[in-house]
């Protein structure tokens, strides 16, 4: 049986010219880099747009990638610091937009949301939407910590943060989460739970 | 910040020393309050873990590989400062001096001196070593350390991207 490739070995074959081997670094991390950007971005197509973008920059960067340090932790910096420069773009990009048209999208995103509570009678789908209520950083946070399999450490090191920080705000995080499950479920929490 | 749920997560989370686990599996084990909130966030931390990740479209990889076509190959910053550049210029200032000093033993009337008279070696070097000779061995030194002056900051200058 053939043994799966580690990411350190895609990079340094990528490095010495197979760069086809790429595709299998992006099959591997897209899913993850994807949820990290739509906690950002709240919508698949932008949120498409700035997983495309980290991929592309890490690619760009594969070279300067210190391989002594673990490849995802690199590329979540990556997908952070894109994420964010793409949120302040679009924070610019819509104070323009005026006070009905606002009102209009409030209106259409509450009315999917609902439309989405119905449909989706799980307790994940209900995790996902109570930690799309998050703040991004927050949902970012709760994110790396459950799914990127990231310390402490690491995640400080992805979002440029000390450790003890994130400590801090990991608890924040989940005390929000916790209460937006019980906003969203109200008495089903405990079923659920 | 240090409350009883802080402490909580962290004993979940693995984070406390021997003292402090055991301090907080007594309050646990005696206080029925925190071994309700204890449940709890055990509950929490199961369901926190079990989120699932989203799905970008089909046609992802195959998108970013169209884009990663259009750019030029990556290549280790190791082996971007090629070590046969270094070894060239030092091979040039080897070789270089080398001829300079052959040069220099060529032209120089090299008189076996007297012995019994004077312990003196005569070496004419004033008719190679002119002003000119100088100033093109001075540029060309110039030329290569812009050269390698070039080659680091190009290297920070990749890193730092």
């Amino acid at each position: 049986m053939k043994q799966e490739l580690t990411d350190l070995e895609l990079i340094q074959n990528v490095l010495t010219g197979e760069t086809g081997q790429y595709a299998l670094l992006v099959k591997r991390h897209q899913r993850f880099v994807f949820t990290l950007a739509l906690r950002f971005a709240k919508n698949r197509e932008d949120a498409e747009e700035i997983a495309q973008d980290c991929f592309v920059k890490a690619y760009k960067a594969l070279g300067s990638f210190k391989q002594t340090a673990k490849f995802s932790t690199w590329l979540y910096t990556i997908t952070y610091t894109t994420a964010m420069t793409f949120l302040r773009k679009k924070r610019l990009d819509t104070s323009s937009i005026s006070d009905e048209q606002i009102f209009l999208q409030l209106e259409n995103h509450t009315s999917a949301f609902n439309a989405n509570v119905y449909e989706q009678q799980n307790s994940h789908a209900f995790l996902n939407l109570a930690i799309n209520e998050l703040l991004p950083d927050d949902a970012t946070i709760i994110t790396l910590f459950y799914k990127g399999e990231q310390s402490l450490e690491e995640i400080g090191e992805a979002l440029n943060m000390e450790p003890n920080t994130i400590k801090v705000k990991l608890h924040r995080a989940r005390q929000r989460l916790k209460e937006k499950l019980q906003y969203l479920l109200k008495d089903e929490v405990k079923e659920l739970l | 910040m240090n409350t009883i749920e802080q402490q909580l997560w962290d004993y979940i989370d693995g984070n406390l020393n021997e003292t402090q686990r055991k301090s907080i599996e007594e309050k646990i084990e005696s206080d029925i309050s925190v071994k309700l909130q204890y449940e709890e966030l055990l509950n929490l931390n199961i369901a926190f873990g079990e989120m699932e990740l989203d799905e970008p479209s089909m046609s992802f990889t195959r998108n970013v590989m169209e884009v990663v076509a259009l750019q030029p190959a990556p290549v280790s910053l190791k082996t971007k400062v090629d070590n046969r550049i270094i070894f060239s210029i030092a091979a040039f200032f080897v070789l270089s001096i080398l001829a300079m000093l052959g040069y220099i033993v060529y032209n120089t009337t090299f008189v076996m001196p007297d012995f019994s008279k004077y312990f003196a070696v005569n070496l004419n070097v004033e008719k190679v070593l002119t002003p000119t000779t100088l100033y093109i061995f001075i540029g060309v030194d110039l030329i290569l350390g812009l050269i390698f002056i070039d080659y680091v900051l190009r290297k920070k200058l990749n890193h730092k991207n």
